[in-house]
């Protein structure tokens, strides 16, 4: 492979020594600036109105291996011969944008003598969505197998009984039922790219197969700030991925710290190093090391040594913790390696001569 | 769920044939378990179909530049 003298000079000098303690360099690395962030988020006026959790909570958050963000938001982008056409993006946000009964309905009047439930909807909110009462009424139909007759702006359900117990419970469920869009996508809004002029969504779920296969989305961009769904959806080397991506954007974009990539890079390898998504602490990578000394050194020591001692466990001290916590000589650097002679060569060793 | 495109995130995923594992472990001196794992049940393994025990390549990006990576498959 071709390379500049100059980029080989770098190249060699980025290079690591064996034996270096690039974990705890990397800890620091990201330590360090993570003292000087502030806490205090911004708040932008207008459009955008779901603000995601930013600085110190969200890295804590990544780091934690929460299995559900704070605030999940989904970046829905749309196939290239659409991606710049402003009326198919605004479709596309009405086709994800999560709407309950709730939303559109005025008021839900039950009668309990004739054992139906009546909704009367508000106008506004419904032609504000693009649906009509025949829409919704086949909606509900569908979702809870009940006979429903439209009248206007009017959706009488049928609930063929005359329980009360059973028409409340129905009409609770009602309320709750999504009348459009993907079930779990939460509010959807538009946005446009400020390069590359691109229109894309952004909702507040982090939903990722019913959007998928919504026709005209992009599946090879589409990107969740849940790291889970990611993982879920797309295995571990996009979770690792969208990890670093997640960390980078909140240290370097918002809070303007620049990190060497490496760092995190070895902090998303080691977190997904088992094929699964592992907090750092306590519950994922240091409760699982394999030294008893060095767990019993992290947290919970009581804890440790006990079962330790009840399962008969063995300590392998190839560790720099254990090896600290004994007073030997700990496996990094100078430490890392040993002499060994060869027995032949032992031989032919002579015994010097003291002079005294 | 199977995913149908290649997502931006996603580096290639390969299964290696055993003469080629068999060559990896000697020329880094170490077994296929103490690689990184990944699940049989991950997305990306489930669509190559690969099997508890065998090794994927994967080809991840830095830049311009292409570097491997192996993951060894293991029970969920």
């Amino acid at each position: 492979m071709f390379m500049a003298k100059e980029d080989k000079k770098q190249d060699q000098a980025t290079q690591v020594a064996i034996g270096e303690a690039v974990g705890t360099v990397a800890a620091q690395s990201i330590g360090e600036p993570g003292t000087q962030m502030i806490l205090r988020t911004f708040h932008y006026a207008g459009i955008e109105s779901t603000i995601a959790t930013s600085g110190l909570p969200r890295i804590v958050e990544l780091v934690d291996a929460k299995k559900k963000p704070t605030t999940p938001l989904t970046y829905t982008y749309l196939n290239d011969n659409i991606k710049n056409n402003f009326e198919k993006a605004t479709d596309m946000t009405k086709r994800i944008n999560e709407v309950y009964l709730a939303d559109v309905a005025k008021r839900v009047v039950e009668s309990f003598s004739k054992g139906t439930i009546t909704i009367v909807l508000n106008r506004q909110e419904v032609e504000a969505n693009d649906l009509t009462a025949k829409q919704i009424a086949s909606k509900i139909e569908k979702a809870f197998n009940l006979d429903t007759t439209v009248e206007d702006r009017r959706i009488t359900v049928n609930v063929h009984t005359k329980d009360l117990r059973k028409i409340r419970s129905t009409t609770t469920k009602l309320y709750e039922s999504v009348v459009s869009g993907v079930e779990g996508a939460g509010k959807a809004v538009i946005r446009q790219d400020k390069k590359t002029q691109e229109f894309y969504v952004v909702s507040a779920g982090s939903a990722l197969e019913p959007i998928m296969e919504l026709e005209g989305v992009d599946k090879s961009r589409i990107y969740s700030n849940d790291i889970f769904a990611m993982y879920r959806v797309f295995g571990v080397e996009a979770a690792r991925n969208s990890l670093i991506k997640e960390l980078k954007q909140t240290l370097q974009e918002e809070q303007g710290i620049s990190i060497s990539d490496r760092h995190l890079m070895l902090l998303a390898d080691a977190m997904t190093m088992s094929g699964m998504i592992k907090s750092v602490g306590r519950h994922g990578l240091s409760g699982e090391k394999n030294s008893v000394f060095a767990r019993a050194a992290y947290e919970e020591t009581v804890k440790h040594l006990i079962n330790a001692a009840a399962f008969g466990e063995t300590d392998p001290m190839k560790g720099v913790t254990e090896n600290i916590l004994v007073g030997k000589q700990i496996p990094l650097g100078t430490g890392a390696v040993r002499l060994t002679v060869k027995k032949e060569d032992l031989a032919k060793l002579k015994p010097k001569k003291s002079k005294d | 769920m199977a995913v149908k495109r290649e997502h931006e995130l996603v580096p290639a995923h390969e299964i290696m044939s055993e003469n080629e594992v068999k060559k990896l472990m000697q020329e880094m001196g170490v077994q296929t378990y103490n690689l990184p794992k990944i699940l049989v049940t991950d997305p990306q393994a489930v669509k190559l179909g690969a099997k508890t025990g065998q090794i994927l390549k994967i080809h991840r990006k830095d830049g311009e530049n292409e570097y491997p990576y192996y993951r060894y498959v293991v029970e969920d």
